[in-house]
């Protein structure tokens, strides 16, 4: 609308021209008022828990809700970090989120790789098998994989909270074929230098393929740092807990007291929040082109 | 759907020529080694121990007493089947979870294009909006859930006490059986509706700009351009938003669980919830997993469904 | 696993080039293979050279803010022991978090727990037993706990809980109320009644000071008050593998107390959680029958009150109870040290039960009981006698606080003090729900 208000190809009469160019201003106004406003309302959730978490406990439960306090303070947030269970928590994700994409990665890739580039025997129906994993939704297997987990004493453990998340077909899937996409001929080269598989791995094709890591390694990084279900499952010392887990369970003995609980939801939303400014564009993009190329 | 989507060619490497059958030919004719299998093992073994055998051994599971508890242990044939599908709850929390999802996947394709047609018109306000738009999708579900619990608490929430300043008594949100799932609803709505718009953004902008001039030429004013243009070219991302919502909506849990705990009086508990009292709360492994394979039954039927109806459309 | 919704089925080449590539993957790969030197544990155990001491509790509320206040006085006793508490929802969702824990083998040291919620925590698999020798070292024994609680914390002839209290319902009054209906002695206790038919008598003269009712009672949690009037009255219910015994007559003029305390305007119809207590603060009512725990609420309102034993409605004061205690969650690798730890811990707990008492709650180590500062406590000390008139529920994997049996009879219970149902037809719903329980096969 607004671009085509500045477009100066359009052969109409003049008269016409100032007419049609007066009503797409005042749709653009409105238009651009309706935004801005869709986009306010989107915000008041995180702006609600801002303005409650900065006043004063008392303040917090005064009626009607006052946006603006004259007495804002941190006392809230000092008071949830010096409890320390929020550091703790994000250095929890942390250490788990970190496994899960980086053994994501390496694992995907190293199997995606496998499935391009060789033919082994049995090759079709292991490729089969891995796509059919797509299919099974991982929530309805809590039950057996805790069982598996009491098993092999991991019950509270990172790598208890890690390893079941690796398993992630559908990137196998996703870097196959980007691999297959990727001429033979970068290869060959590198082969006749005498270059074994892993290497023509590392220095042909991960080059290449940069911008599907990147989109991969990222949506792995904030499926598994948001993943509620299986670290809820897996932990249940509190020492133990991811962000989501421990904010979701152990918040409750803070009962009313308003202005922590909105703190405590801040600082929780704030690692990811951070990532996402910083690779904006990558998320952007990534999400972006799954749907280009839908 | 997969089929259609052509293998990308990665922009990155200059003149990188258009895909060529001779990667099937170069796979025949090379002779088969185990190398390959080297490379897939590492994923195999995550993928064998983690979901294979807890997928087998479950099934395995719904034959036996088996309790968390652990202790003796014996076979109790079709007993677990026959208690899950003559259970009542069981088939309330199905339907608990087709209800929400009736109710979320329309809600969250529309709101998606609605908002993704307002970042495509508003420009000079993109980075704004999309922040606006998209930044809940990457909150923790925790931390959604403690700020909608905060606004919805009917005698000191954001929402009633608004509402009291124009005399108007607001409902009790959560704890009322008639509003509870409606609550839930809009909170997951507002929480997860940026990755749709985000596809439907991404498929505006690559519709090329001389369509719309063309159109603006022949006197196509902005609506008429929305409603013959845009939408039209949407309607493949359009099924493929809805694809994926459906099957993200019916695996729903954690909001829920964490706003309501499935209450009140077991209104909004989910199938994945039921499974979680049934085996962890109740302990009992055995009736739990044989829960558990009802719906994936069920899911893996509807997933493959969907995508046949997708696939066909798309042909 | 992952719920978000990924870039499936889809290819996404997303446009440019730059970003974290090699070097990000490389760091990454770098910072997995440190992490695993860390392993299993949270990283300040190996630091620290304390004896590490969990504890986790369902203690919210006032209950919460007195355990905290004695596990302040307890830590700074204890500079040796790296103690933490962490409290959980409470019911369902704290005993969930004990079992799974104790069936991944790291759960808490030691957890608090409802001693009638022992066999649903599978004593022996879930639960470790405790050495008797090594608590009464620390100065726990059975001579200074009551017998009827002691027992209680026994299965299998083996010990599994160190028991905390006993909480009981009790009569609150309302000493303005009563005094203005003429209820009251000189010393402000409230004059003793028996039967039910002087109860209600006393109901009905409070109801004409007050203009709305006599009594207010919880009717969305009727199951404690049925217990209390089936008791007085010697009911038993036995709870067999899959058949059951129950006193029909006894349950019905049990029901028949519930039933005509709303249907004659007595009490309320609908009462839950803060209701009950505001409907006596507020003078709306001049009785109440709540759990101990009500106590601080009561305070905070400022309201004049006391506190006695469940009324004699069937001739006497017995009154359903309940007694917190603390059990060891099965460990993988059981810590001598840490086990002391924590026994000794259990131990100071009970010794300082004064602050816990605040809470209305009974100590059940006795010299506390029976000490001056215990007889300064009140409205504590007027209704001490509950703990020996105390009711436990029978034994099974879903009686309890918080349990199967408890949260389904509600069902049925509430439904006479909403008048939807006659004594009788509830007794036919309460019945069908037990037997119900009883086609399900024990998970323990």
């Amino acid at each position: 609308m607004v671009t085509s208000t500045s477009r100066p190809a359009a052969p109409a009469t003049a008269p016409a021209r100032l007419l049609r160019r007066r009503r797409v201003t005042v749709g653009s106004a409105a238009l651009y008022t309706v935004a801005a406003l869709a986009a306010l309302l989107w915000l008041v959730p995180l702006l609600w828990a801002f303005a409650t978490s900065v006043k004063p406990e008392g303040e917090t439960t005064v009626m009607p809700p006052a946006w603006l306090t004259p007495n804002a303070t941190f006392e809230a947030y000092a008071q949830v970090l010096g409890r320390g269970d929020i550091i703790r928590w994000t250095m929890n994700s942390l250490i788990t989120t970190t496994i899960v994409t980086a053994l994501t990665l390496v694992v995907c890739v190293l199997a995606a790789y496998g499935f391009s580039r060789f033919d082994f025997r049995g090759r079709g129906w292991l490729f089969a098998l891995v796509i059919g994993g797509i299919l099974i939704p991982p929530q309805v297997l809590i039950v057996p994989q805790f069982v598996l987990m009491t098993q092999l004493g991991l019950v509270d453990t990172y790598w208890g909270v890690a390893l079941p998340q690796v398993v992630a077909p559908v990137f196998v899937f996703i870097l196959k074929r980007f691999f297959d996409a990727i001429p033979r001929d970068y290869e060959d080269a590198a082969k006749m230098d005498g270059a074994g598989p892993l290497l023509v791995l590392w220095s042909v094709i991960l080059p290449l393929s940069r911008p599907i890591l990147t989109a991969v390694g990222i949506f792995t990084f904030i499926g598994a740092w948001n993943n509620f279900l299986w670290p809820f499952i897996v932990v249940n010392d509190p020492e133990m807990m991811t962000l989501p887990v421990g904010l979701g369970t152990v918040l409750g003995q803070y009962g009313i007291q308003y202005a922590q609980v909105m703190a405590s939801a801040v600082l929780g939303a704030l690692p990811l929040l951070v990532v996402y400014l910083l690779f904006q564009r990558h998320i952007v993009t990534g999400v972006a082109g799954a749907g280009i190329k839908g | 759907m997969t089929s259609q989507t052509s293998a990308p060619a990665p922009r990155t490497s200059p003149g990188a020529p258009p895909r060529a059958d001779r990667d099937l030919v170069d796979v025949r004719r090379r002779p088969t080694t185990w190398t390959g299998l080297w490379f897939v093992l590492p994923f195999l073994a995550f993928y064998l121990l983690f979901l294979l055998w807890p997928a087998v051994v479950g099934l395995g599971y719904t034959f036996t007493d088996r309790s968390l508890a652990g202790g003796p242990l014996s076979f109790v044939g079709p007993d677990n089947w026959q208690e899950s599908l003559t259970d009542r709850a069981l088939y309330d929390s199905l339907w608990n979870t087709l209800w929400f999802t009736i109710l979320s996947v329309p809600l969250m394709v529309l709101l998606a294009l609605g908002l993704a047609l307002l970042t495509d018109h508003a420009r000079r306000l993109g980075w704004f909006l999309r922040l606006s738009f998209f930044a809940p999708f990457v909150l923790p579900v925790a931390v959604m859930t403690l700020i909608w619990n905060w606004m919805y608490n009917p005698s000191l929430g954001l929402f009633n006490g608004t509402l009291a300043r124009f005399g108007v008594q607001g409902p009790e949100w959560l704890f009322s059986e008639d509003t509870a799932m409606f609550s839930v609803v809009i909170a997951t709505a507002w929480w997860q509706v940026g990755f749709n718009y985000l596809l439907y953004l991404a498929a505006m902008q690559s519709i090329p700009k001389d369509v719309y001039e063309a159109a603006a030429i022949d006197g196509a004013g902005a609506w008429q351009r929305v409603g013959r243009i845009t939408l039209p070219l949407l309607a493949r991302t359009t099924a493929l938003i809805t694809v994926l919502q459906l099957i993200g909506s019916l695996r729903v849990f954690e909001q829920i669980y964490l706003m309501t705990m499935g209450g009140p009086n077991f209104a909004t508990r989910t199938v994945i919830q039921y499974i979680y009292d049934s085996g962890f709360v109740g302990l009992r492994v055995g009736l739990a997993s044989s829960m558990a394979y009802i719906f994936m039954v069920l899911i893996i039927a509807a997933s493959i469904a969907q995508f046949r109806l997708f696939s066909r459309k798309e042909a | 696993m992952r719920d978000a919704p990924s870039p499936s089925y889809h290819a996404p080449p997303p446009a440019a080039s730059a970003g974290p590539g090699r070097r990000a993957f490389v760091t990454g790969a770098v910072a997995a293979a440190g992490l695993a030197a860390v392993g299993c544990g949270p990283p300040d155990t190996l630091i620290s050279g304390r004896t590490r001491l969990r504890q986790w509790n369902l203690f919210a509320g006032g209950d919460g803010l007195r355990m905290i206040e004695m596990h302040e006085a307890y830590k700074a006793e204890h500079p040796d022991i790296d103690f933490r508490a962490t409290t959980f929802t409470w019911g369902a969702p704290f005993y969930t978090k004990v079992a799974m824990g104790a069936a991944g083998g790291r759960g808490a040291d030691i957890a608090t727990a409802h001693v009638s919620r022992l066999e649903s925590l599978a004593p022996g698999r879930l639960l470790d037993p405790i050495d008797p020798a090594m608590l009464a070292e620390a100065g726990i024994d059975d001579t200074v706990v009551l017998p009827n609680i002691w027992e209680k914390c026994f299965f299998d002839g083996r010990l599994y809980a160190i028991p905390l209290d006993t909480h009981v319902l009790i009569q609150y009054y309302h000493l303005d109320v009563c005094r203005q209906a003429g209820l009251l002695d000189a010393d402000d206790r409230l004059v003793e009644v028996s039967g039910t038919e002087e109860y209600f008598d006393m109901l009905r003269e409070i109801k004409a000071v007050t203009g709305t009712y006599g009594l207010s009672i919880d009717t969305w949690n009727p199951w404690s008050n049925f217990w209390s009037l089936y008791r007085q009255q010697d009911g038993e219910l036995v709870l067999g593998e899959d058949d059951y015994e129950m006193d029909d007559d006894k349950a019905l003029a049990a029901m028949e107390v519930l039933y005509r305390l709303s249907e004659e305007g007595l009490a309320p119809r609908h009462s839950m959680l803060a209701d009950t207590a505001a409907n006596l603060a507020n003078g709306q009512a001049g009785l109440m029958i709540h759990g101990n725990w009500e106590i601080p609420t009561l305070e905070a309102t400022g309201v004049g009150f006391s506190a006695t034993q469940f009324p004699a409605v069937f001739g006497n004061h017995r009154t359903r109870g309940d007694s917190h205690c603390y059990v060891f969650p099965h460990q993988r690798d059981r810590d001598p040290e840490r086990t002391r730890a924590a026994v000794e811990y259990a131990a100071w707990m009970l010794r300082h039960s004064l602050t816990w008492a605040k809470g209305g709650h009974i100590p059940a180590y006795q010299p506390v009981v029976e000490s001056p500062e215990y007889d300064e406590l009140h409205p504590q000390s007027e209704y001490r006698e509950a703990a020996e008139n105390v009711q436990f529920e029978p034994q099974a994997w879903f009686s309890g606080s918080a349990g199967r049996l408890q949260e389904e009879a509600t069902g049925a219970l509430t439904t006479l003090h909403q008048g939807t149902q006659t004594p009788e037809q509830a007794l036919a719903q309460l019945k069908a729900t037990i037997r119900e329980l009883l086609t399900v096969p024990s998970p323990v």
